[in-house]
């Protein structure tokens, strides 16, 4: 049978899978990532608990919505591993609660990500790196440990309409970044950087591409860096939290470069996104609120500040709700101290830090394994997957549902 | 000891463990390293595998101290260090965000010093979390 | 890789041709071409030699799971990542509509697939680096990540 595979954002729809007495038996075409993602459907999977307690659903749904209701400053977190159609009850949720309402590209790809979202910076699909890109460049993004199939797929190796001779003649790969990732050792150039020194880097290639010589770095391979640009007919640039963090408020650095750039040929920026649906969840508070992360809607209106991070919020809310995200394990300590000492409540198919943690948790049923639903890849195009087995398991958009008629 | 610039980033076979056991021995053996260039381990006067204290204003966590194994040219960079994003390196990645509210996961500052006790247990940090 | 070198620094080293071959060098390039096998040397199996037999077979152990090509895959080192699926001239001229263009294989006469997670070989004879007009295609080897695919 074919399936759709929910463990990174490139949403790969050509796997083949066999199954036998319900386990996978044979899969075709999933990556080491995205294998490991479909085996965890066996292991670890959580179970209705209320009060470190076992408990029926019903339990634990009126519970969590009792949470909510009585809390003053109840916060919403997680939302890139759900389905669009479960980021949909989220916001419904997070507006009749008058909750904060955050998601995961908050402390990664959301200061990029919004600037594509609202077209400031030029973007294009996947498909079309495929059929037009001779240029891909990777900066501070190590696509074979998160994206694994990017270069096999779109970026690198295959053959596309204008590039049918592919890596071996028309397309050239360039990586920017601290280390010698194992993307870096397949590319043709490796520009390294000091930690932080993205601005600066982007100061010598606008100066090389004004034809002037580089004040400070490897000149000759910065002027090197300058002809390729501009020999290029269709860039591709695939930034990542590398590049987010070292720029962060200087990011209109970046404009400025892709504006210099297109007046050379197209250049366009693919954000790599960490969870497999981060920009469906952007693009839906985007649509509906005008900011792509970081709202309150505690005065009605949805109101954007960084008071409304997770990075802040978890301090000042008196209760959460997370979905499909382990903020305990992949937020600064600080910041999963404060939000362990508040009431939590954990929605996620598989047992982790936070659900450990919770106050009440409640199982989901795995999209794209269990459940149904949509979601947009990383370059925005919307896919949609089924079910592979059988499962009573809720899918969270349920779960969602019903905690926002109890509450 | 020395001071050392982490830098975190992601590693697939470290992704693969923890889906398959998020308190496995192997989820715990590919989180809680720190890879260091070849002369900052001279200057521990450590070996390839021996344990270290990393602390900085944040917090601390010990872990196994790994050369930096970058193919197929090393190239050297003392005083960088780079750890894989997890629960261990979180202990050093401070709170106190600053206007973008986005913390500082890829210029982490911190001190790097031998040590014997054993690599910090995740029961432990979970223990701190909840503390 | 291994080489002849140091394959007969494991062997007796006194030409004594019970093997067939006038000398130890020439059984050390047979064994690694797989012409012959570690039990064509009788005198290597007397006590005197019972080290350099265990790490001889150690040594030539990774030969033993290569294909006739000489290739070898490491599934612990691989990132199921594909490229070698969609480099691999012979998979992309047997297959136009699929690894030619990144997805996975649609024909049966590739020779490089992924599944579980990890590529796999099959059909290591219509390599082109196998059979009389072989060349050193080496389109594998060079486009993966971390050297899980590679040729003795």
């Amino acid at each position: 049978m074919l399936a759709v595979c929910t463990g990174c954002s490139l949403l790969c729809e050509d796997i083949e899978l066999a199954l036998k007495n319900g386990a996978i038996s044979q899969a075709k075409n999933l990556c080491r990532k995205g294998y490991a993602h479909f085996q965890s459907l066996f292991t670890e999977r959580t179970k209705p608990q209320v009060d470190g307690q076992k408990a029926s659903m019903d339990e634990a749904i009126a519970r969590a919505a009792e949470i909510l209701r009585e809390s003053k400053r109840p916060l919403l977190y997680g939302w890139s591993s759900s389905s669009s159609e479960a980021q949909r009850e989220g916001i419904d949720l997070a507006k009749k609660l008058g909750a904060t309402l955050d998601d995961t590209s908050s402390f990664s790809e959301g200061l990029l990500l919004e600037r594509v979202l609202t077209g400031r910076l030029s973007t294009c699909t996947l498909d079309d790196v495929r059929n037009l890109a001779d240029l891909s460049l990777f900066w501070g993004s190590d696509p074979s440990n998160s994206h694994p199939r990017l270069l096999s797929r779109f970026a690198y190796y295959p053959r596309g309409e204008k590039r049918q001779k592919s890596y071996e003649e028309e397309r050239t790969c360039v990586v920017v970044d601290v280390r010698k990732s194992a993307t870096a050792a397949l590319c043709q150039q490796l520009i390294r950087l000091p930690p932080g020194g993205d601005a600066e880097f982007i100061s010598t290639v606008a100066a090389v591409l004004e034809g002037k010589i580089p004040r400070s770095g490897d000149k000759k391979r910065m002027i090197e860096l300058g002809t390729l640009l501009r020999k290029t007919e269709f860039g591709a640039i695939f930034p990542g939290a590398g590049l987010v963090h070292s720029l962060k408020e200087k990011m209109d650095l970046l404009e400025g470069l892709l504006e210099q750039l297109n007046r050379i040929a197209p250049f366009r920026v693919l954000p790599m996104v960490g969870h497999y649906n981060g920009r469906g969840f952007n693009q839906l508070l985007l649509d509906e609120t005008g900011f792509i992360n970081r709202v309150s809607f505690q005065e009605g209106q949805a109101r954007h500040s960084r008071e409304f991070s997770i990075m802040e919020a978890a301090r000042s809310c008196d209760a959460a709700l997370v979905i499909g995200s382990d903020p305990l394990s992949s937020l600064p300590f600080g910041v999963a101290r404060a939000l362990a000492s508040v009431p939590l409540i954990a929605i996620d198919p598989r047992r982790s830090l936070t659900t450990d943690a919770a106050e009440v948790t409640l199982p989901s049923a795995m999209y794209g394994l269990e459940a149904a639903g949509t979601a947009l890849r990383m370059d925005g195009v919307k896919i949609e997957f089924q079910p592979i087995v059988e499962s009573s398991l809720m899918p969270d958009r349920e779960i969602l549902k019903r905690i926002g008629e109890a509450v | 000891m020395i001071e050392v610039k982490i830098v975190t980033f992601q590693d697939i076979f470290q992704y693969e463990a923890q889906k398959k056991g998020r308190y496995s021995e192997e989820y715990k053996k590919l989180s809680a390293r720190i890879m260091l260039d070849k002369e900052d381990l001279e200057k521990l006067g450590i070996k390839d595998g021996d344990r270290v204290l990393v602390k900085n204003v944040n917090g601390s966590v010990v872990v196994a101290a790994r050369i930096s194994d970058e193919e197929p040219h090393p190239q050297p960079h003392p005083g960088l260090a780079f750890m894989i994003n997890s629960l261990w390196s979180n202990q050093l990645v401070g709170d106190q965000a600053d206007e973008t509210s986005i913390p500082e996961f890829k210029n982490i500052s911190a001190e790097v010093a031998p040590t014997e006790e054993q690599v910090t247990e995740i029961r432990e940090l979970l223990e701190r979390i909840r503390a | 890789m291994v080489g002849a070198m140091e394959v007969y620094q494991l062997l007796p080293k006194t030409n004594c041709k019970k093997c067939g071959y006038p000398t130890c060098i020439a059984f050390a390039v047979a064994l690694l071409n797989r012409e012959k096998k570690i039990e064509d040397c009788p005198p290597l199996f007397e006590p005197k030699y019972a080290e350099k037999l265990k790490k001889l077979r150690e040594l030539l152990a990774p030969l033993e799971k290569a294909s006739e090509t000489g290739l070898i895959i490491h599934e612990e080192k691989c990132f199921g990542c594909g490229n070698c699926v969609v480099a691999c001239p012979v998979n992309v001229a047997a297959d136009p509509t699929g690894c030619a263009i990144g997805l996975g294989p649609k024909s049966d006469r590739v020779i490089l697939v992924v599944e579980d997670g990890v590529v796999k070989c099959l059909n290591a004879k219509e390599c082109r680096r196998f059979g009389p007009n072989r060349i050193l295609c080496n389109a594998c080897t060079a486009t993966c990540p971390s050297k899980a695919i590679e040729f003795v």
